[in-house]
């Protein structure tokens, strides 16, 4: 677990030409089976290429703590001294991480805005290959038990996703081959 | 369209493999060949040997002594082990570079080759297939045809993702139906200009439809669910994402299940961190990322 908090410094490769540069702000890469969470008003968390892995964002609009994780597997059951070592690998130990961390920085739970992303799968999958159903399936127990709402997601499919959360508004923002959405 | 003369001269004008690959790549293929004979290449490789040796005193394999030569090395890490280190490494030159038409910039198609070899070799173990070092190397080298067509995949990518998006068919079957070739046939072509074994080069050929082989392939299939679960991780994804199709039956040939995907995929991901961990202190590395 990484609590990333006043990065000053830009962990993004430089903007493209065209796209300028976010003043004073910081981008936050999380990682594969890494998460993010950040009091920094200036500051946007960033994850790429989610496959049947599922990125999500949780934001506090009055406190504006913003965190997110990219995890690959539903349950850490299936190793736990990796789940140990990676909490943010797995749904089961990664979700809940992520919650406690947002809320050491003040975060509260009947406040949080959360969106999701990813769980993609290969066309005609059938059963053996539905990893991406099984994380989303995972996301979806964990919360209800918390009684904690989805507001918006984009799941599903067999696109590449990258998603972005500005933690100043709380503006979601997903990538994919075929342009950018808001969520 | 594109004319074959028109690929086959791009083909032709790649540069070749280093002498050490070819030679690494046929004692792998060959069931005769030893360790020993193994070690005899990499080892007339200074270049090479200095890399590998490097690496395996870095910090990340935090072993407890210097490795001083390959055979320390060998030791150390295992055989398997450090195979992959030496072809990861020498396989960095050949695929570092941006492939713009698949979304792919410096580094990812390493990347996502070297993920795909170690899931490869993992699934080869579970299923005792014998070879597992030759199921590394067909899964490092199963997607060279991106390398080739990835300049006429840019130049027709809106036609090839309408293809995708309406008739929901593979990315492979939008690149033939659009460019005439797609990059399992024209990786297919390299394999065979470089004369590659012919093992390998039926797993480029047939790396997104094991189905069509009668009988089937063991090292084809282990290629396959290799690059599936490395699609499904997210390992460094390109614009062809994951428009490729899932075939349960591969899968049931050999009793794997979803947790055998699972733990394939995480022992994979651990496994590339720290083969990966080479390019962030090469400086070549670091030019081609700026």
């Amino acid at each position: 677990m990484t609590v990333a908090r006043d990065i000053k410094r830009s962990d993004a490769p430089a903007p493209a030409g065209g796209r300028a540069p976010t003043a004073g702000g910081s981008t936050i890469t999380v990682d594969i089976a890494d998460m993010k969470v950040t009091d920094n008003r200036s500051a946007k968390l960033i994850t790429h290429s989610l496959g049947s892995c599922i990125g999500v964002t949780i934001w506090d609009p009055e406190v504006r703590v913003g965190g997110m994780i990219h995890y690959m597997l539903p349950d850490a059951t299936l190793s736990p001294d990796k789940a140990k070592l990676k909490p943010a690998m797995f749904a089961s130990t990664g979700v809940p991480a992520l919650f406690r961390a947002a809320f050491a920085l003040g975060a509260v739970k009947k406040r949080m805005i959360v969106k999701v992303a990813g769980g993609s799968s290969l066309l005609d999958d059938n059963g053996t290959f539905n990893i991406g159903k099984r994380n989303y399936v995972m996301l979806r127990k964990l919360l209800w038990k918390n009684d904690i709402l989805i507001q918006a997601e984009d799941v599903g499919g067999s696109i590449s996703r990258t998603l972005v959360l500005d933690v100043a508004t709380g503006r979601v923002v997903i990538r994919n081959r075929n342009g950018e959405v808001e969520l | 369209m594109i004319e074959l003369s028109v690929l086959l001269d791009r083909i032709d004008a790649l540069p070749p493999l280093p002498a050490t690959s070819v030679r690494l790549i046929n004692v792998i293929g060959d069931p005769s060949a030893s360790v020993t004979d193994i070690v005899e290449v990499i080892k007339y490789d200074q270049a090479l040997t200095s890399e590998v040796l490097r690496l395996c005193n870095s910090a990340y394999f935090g072993l407890s002594r210097q490795i001083a030569s390959l055979n320390d090395a060998m030791v150390c890490l295992g055989t398997l082990k450090l195979l992959q280190l030496v072809m990861s490494v020498h396989a960095n030159a050949m695929l570092t570079l941006p492939q713009e038409g698949y979304g792919l910039e410096a580094g990812m198609l390493w990347r996502q080759s070297v993920a795909t070899a170690l899931a490869a070799a993992d699934f080869a173990k579970r299923v005792r297939y014998q070879n597992v070092n030759l199921a590394f190397t067909a899964g490092l080298l199963h997607d060279i045809g991106k390398i080739v067509l990835s300049r006429h995949v840019a130049e027709e990518f809106t036609a090839i993702l309408a293809q995708v998006n309406e008739k929901k068919c593979t990315f492979v079957e939008a690149e033939r139906e659009v460019l005439g070739f797609d990059h399992t046939q024209v990786g297919g072509l390299v394999a065979e200009r470089w004369k590659l074994p012919e093992a390998i080069v039926r797993c480029i050929k047939y790396q997104y439809e094991p189905q069509r082989l009668n009988p089937p392939d063991a090292l084809v299939d282990v290629v396959y669910l290799g690059n599936c679960v490395c699609l499904m991780m997210g390992i460094a994804l390109g614009t062809d994402g994951l428009t490729y199709r899932a075939d349960d039956a591969v899968a049931a040939r050999y009793k794997l299940a979803e947790p055998d995907l699972e733990a394939v995929g995480m022992s994979m991901f651990s496994e590339l961190e720290r083969i990966a961990y080479f390019r962030d202190e090469t400086p070549a590395a670091q030019e081609a990322s700026l």
